[in-house]
């Protein structure tokens, strides 16, 4: 019997009351908050958020105001994650000295980090809290590069991106480095549940979200983020990014329960292209140049072979 | 006040590390966030060695480095409870940028801090370079010289920092080995009375008080941030008062009395050494020795260097012919910390001591009697000429040729 | 409770560590239970900003087509489709920013919202709306 309120339908979604308020300064377009107004409308309980800097924090509490409607907390780049873990910690401590109501229902400890905090900088300190087992979830807001600071590649950075500090040029195709495997690694980490969600397929997000919020020591949840600034789409085309993404399968749905059950959780009713993916992101706009036309093969390769991996290993219960 | 209370002698034979650490347990920590380094590292195995045992009914969370330890700590104490931690050296330098978050924040936290050189080259042994490292980090920050006074001053770093006109996170400090690795004779109180002295912690803007969802650890801009820099510095300069009430219960709790800015024999001294850590008591020896042959000896530290007491140092130095200021930390192209925070207290002052700066015992070098003996003597010298006959800041202690700067 | 406008308030009379409450007073409800309008908001709660500014073009909404579907207020970034018993209500002026997405995922035809220039008035606008598009 789950512990969070029923979503039958995207009616019974609607009436949410909302906790992050708008008047944020985040860009017009921004899935960042599409995705924390999902996950924040997807429990009713009592929520301690933390974020790293980056786009979500530095837009959402920038002195005098604050757009949540909850206790929440900053510290740094590299530990929202051991922020979290810290306030987790003193509630089980409160708790356990009697000075917190017993009978109090408990409250979702969670993290907000995007591509830089997670896969880079704050990386260490995910694992440390993921190794520890505190109970909470970890969302990493993934819009490949560090946005907020005008978008320098990161590990999450797939390659052929053209981002500031690995730029197409005449010799050179962006960014030379794979994408990181987030969600392998977290899984590793022998965490209960890890999940991949993309804005645009709510009810998936949902769905994990509450999963999430039901499973006893710490989830994580990469989000795919699609970034109007930084990608270079028009604004309010983030729903169709979102859409290509899931659908060509660069960015597949699925979550990993135990380290060993894996779930595909969205199947495309037509696969899109790589190509087309592709092609609607100003950045990488310079691999459809002839002499880089290998590299858009590659993506496809890898897709391809990723996507073949993950049935496998679903269908093998490894 | 943890259930399982731990039958204590009066008198206890503690090194800094158990000191550090008993007072931890006996005040009542909610979340222990830490991570072991050399010459901390005990403090944190006594501890654990205590939570194991069931005499800690809080939280103790082994972190994976020591920015890990100050961040959990940062949330735990957002998360309204006592919060505490023990570093040195490479892990107090690690946590440098959240030292900061912290105080800004104005998080009450403890930190012990078991003093060592910052590397390169790789030192385990102690000075004072890591409590330098951290002087602007905006924490209040007190001096330890012995067990005792480990024990005594984290117990009262909880009411300091807690107090609802502080509300700042608190250093306790002292000597790596020295101090940390050298059992004493230390006065203990038992687990009741000491609790009480820590009292009940009082949450400010907690994040699980959901009564009322407050947003910690904001960005200001150029409209905003000054205002909140200049609160947190006029908290932390206020602080004096708080410390002088709370040493004040203290003393009339157990008959020990702490001072800011602590002195021995200084109420006739002609000449003084001003110096932290063991250094201050092994002074004390030496200016005995001196004042048997007829010299005015003095010894000078301020207990608590931040908030500075520069009214009480100007006021205390008025009569003193010549000073020592010893740093026992590398300059890094300067004069001492200490010479720089004497000399800033004089100069709006009538006195016009001959002022010295000494650089000594890096990476735990010994400085001994003997040579303070050797200081004083030299001190004696200027206070009698009315100038230094060397250079402004000399290295004592390190073998080669003479090494001095400044000839001002 | 201070009726001091934090914009006149001194280094002395801020909250300490640049905290911000998101409420004004204690509440004793759950916010996840009580819709906004019967919340009080502290005027250090963004919802109490306005970057209505933002603006060039604005979405306009025709509640005669629309089927309350819910997808744009699922996907406005700014909080500002209201939604309220499972019906559409309005656009909030004060927090859109004019990025268009609404328009986009509305599955109407014609589209139940559609951008504007902003000066052109809401009743204007719905008089100039495009007739049913064929052939898509």
């Amino acid at each position: 019997m789950s512990n969070q309120k029923e979503i039958k339908n995207l009616k019974s979604f609607s009436t949410a009351a909302e906790r992050f308020e708008g008047a944020h300064v985040l860009c017009p377009g921004c899935a960042h908050s599409i995705i924390v107004r999902e996950i924040l409308n997807a429990t009713n309980d009592n929520l301690v958020v933390s974020a790293a800097t980056g786009c979500l924090e530095v837009c959402t509490a920038i002195y005098p105001h604050t757009s949540w409607d909850c206790s929440w907390i900053h510290i740094g780049f590299e530990n929202a994650s051991t922020a979290i873990a810290g306030a987790e910690s003193m509630h089980k401590a409160l708790k356990r000295k009697g000075r917190i109501d017993a009978n109090q229902k408990d409250p979702k400890f969670v993290a907000f980090g995007g591509d830089g905090a997670t896969y880079d900088i704050g990386f260490q300190w995910i694992s440390g809290c993921f190794e520890r087992g505190h109970n909470m979830m970890y969302v990493c807001l993934d819009n490949e590069v560090y946005a907020n600071t005008g978008g320098q590649r990161s590990s999450s950075t797939p390659i052929g991106a053209s981002a500031t500090t690995s730029p197409a040029g005449s010799t050179s195709y962006g960014e030379k480095q794979n994408k990181k495997d987030i969600l392998a690694i977290m899984a590793a980490h022998g965490a209960p549940y890890v999940a991949q969600v993309a804005p645009n397929k709510w009810k998936d997000m949902v769905k994990k979200i509450q999963t999430g919020f039901e499973t006893e020591g710490p989830v994580f949840i990469n989000a795919m983020s699609a970034c109007t600034t930084e990608w270079k789409f028009p604004m309010h085309k983030t729903v169709e990014a979102s859409d290509l993404a899931v659908d060509s399968l660069v960015f597949p749905l699925y979550e990993i329960i135990n380290g060993t059950e894996l779930n595909i959780t969205y199947r495309p009713k037509n696969i899109v292209p790589v190509r087309d993916y592709l092609a609607f992101q100003p950045r990488f706009k310079h691999l459809f140049k002839p002499e880089y036309a290998h590299i858009i093969e590659e993506w496809q390769r890898r897709v391809d072979a990723k996507w073949d991996y993950l049935q496998r290993r679903e269908e093998a219960r490894v | 006040m943890n259930k399982k209370i731990m039958e204590l002698d009066s008198v206890e034979v503690w090194d800094g590390n158990m000191a550090a650490a008993q007072a931890l347990r006996q005040a009542d920590v909610d979340v222990v966030a830490a991570y072991p380094i050399t010459p901390s590292t005990p403090t944190v195995e006594n501890y654990a060695g205590f939570h194991a045992n069931g005499y800690v009914d809080g939280e103790f969370v082994m972190v994976e480095s020591e920015h890990a330890a100050m961040s959990a700590c940062v949330g735990a104490a957002a998360a309204g409870g006592r919060v505490a931690t023990a570093t040195s050296s490479q892990g107090f330098a690690l946590m440098i940028e959240v030292l900061y978050q912290a105080s800004g924040m104005r998080l009450p936290i403890t930190l012990i801090q078991v003093n060592r050189a910052l590397a390169a080259p790789l030192n385990v042994n102690g000075d004072h370079s890591d409590m330098y490292l951290g002087r602007d980090s905006g924490w209040v920050n007190v001096c330890s010289f012995s067990p005792q006074e480990v024990y005594d001053l984290t117990l009262c770093s909880f009411r300091i920092g807690e107090h609802l006109d502080v509300r700042l996170p608190v250093i306790v400090n002292q000597d790596g080995f020295m101090c940390s690795h050298t059992a004493q004779n230390v006065n203990v109180l038992d687990d009741k009375t000491a609790c009480d002295f820590v009292g009940t912690y009082k949450a400010v803007n907690s994040m699980l008080d959901f009564s009322k969802p407050v947003t910690h650890g904001v960005q200001t801009e150029e409209n905003w941030h000054f205002e909140h820099k200049a609160k947190q510095h006029a908290a932390l300069m206020g602080s004096t008062k708080v410390i002088d009430e709370v040493f004040a219960e203290f003393e009339k709790l157990t008959g020990r009395k702490y001072k800011r800015l602590e002195t021995y024999k200084m109420e006739d001294a002609e000449v003084a050494i001003v110096a932290l850590g063991t250094t201050y008591e092994s002074a004390q020896i030496a200016a005995d020795q001196m004042r048997e042959k007829g010299i005015k000896a003095g010894v000078i530290a301020p207990r608590v260097i931040r908030p500075f007491p520069l009214e009480e140092m100007s006021a205390a130095l008025q009569n003193v012919k010549a000073i020592a200021c010893m740093d026992r930390s590398a300059p890094g192209g300067t004069v001492g910390a200490l010479y720089n925070e004497i000399c800033g207290a004089l100069f709006n002052s009538p006195a016009r001591p001959v002022v010295s700066n000494i650089i000594y015992g890096l990476g735990g070098r010994d400085m001994t009697i003997t040579t303070l003996c050797e200081i004083y003597a030299e001190l004696d010298k200027d206070a009698k000429s009315g100038k230094r006959n060397g250079p402004l800041q000399r290295f004592v202690g390190v073998r080669g040729p003479e090494l001095g700067f400044y000839n001002v | 409770m201070s009726t001091k406008s934090i914009k006149e308030m001194g280094w002395n009379e801020l909250v300490i560590g640049a905290s911000l409450y998101s409420f004004e007073n204690t509440i004793n409800y759950n916010v996840a239970e009580v819709l906004p309008e019967d919340r009080h908001y502290a005027e250090t709660n963004s919802k109490m900003a306005y970057v209505g500014d933002w603006r060039v073009f604005k979405p306009v909404w025709n509640s005669e087509l629309c089927i309350d579907c819910q997808n744009c207020w699922l996907y406005c970034p700014d909080t500002s489709i209201i939604s309220r018993d499972k019906k559409m209500v309005g656009v909030d002026y004060d927090h859109c920013k004019g990025c268009g997405i609404c328009v986009e995922v509305c599955p109407t035809n014609p589209k139940s919202l559609l951008m504007f220039a902003e000066q052109v008035k809401n009743e204007e606008a719905l008089t100039q709306w495009p007739e049913k598009s064929k052939g898509e």
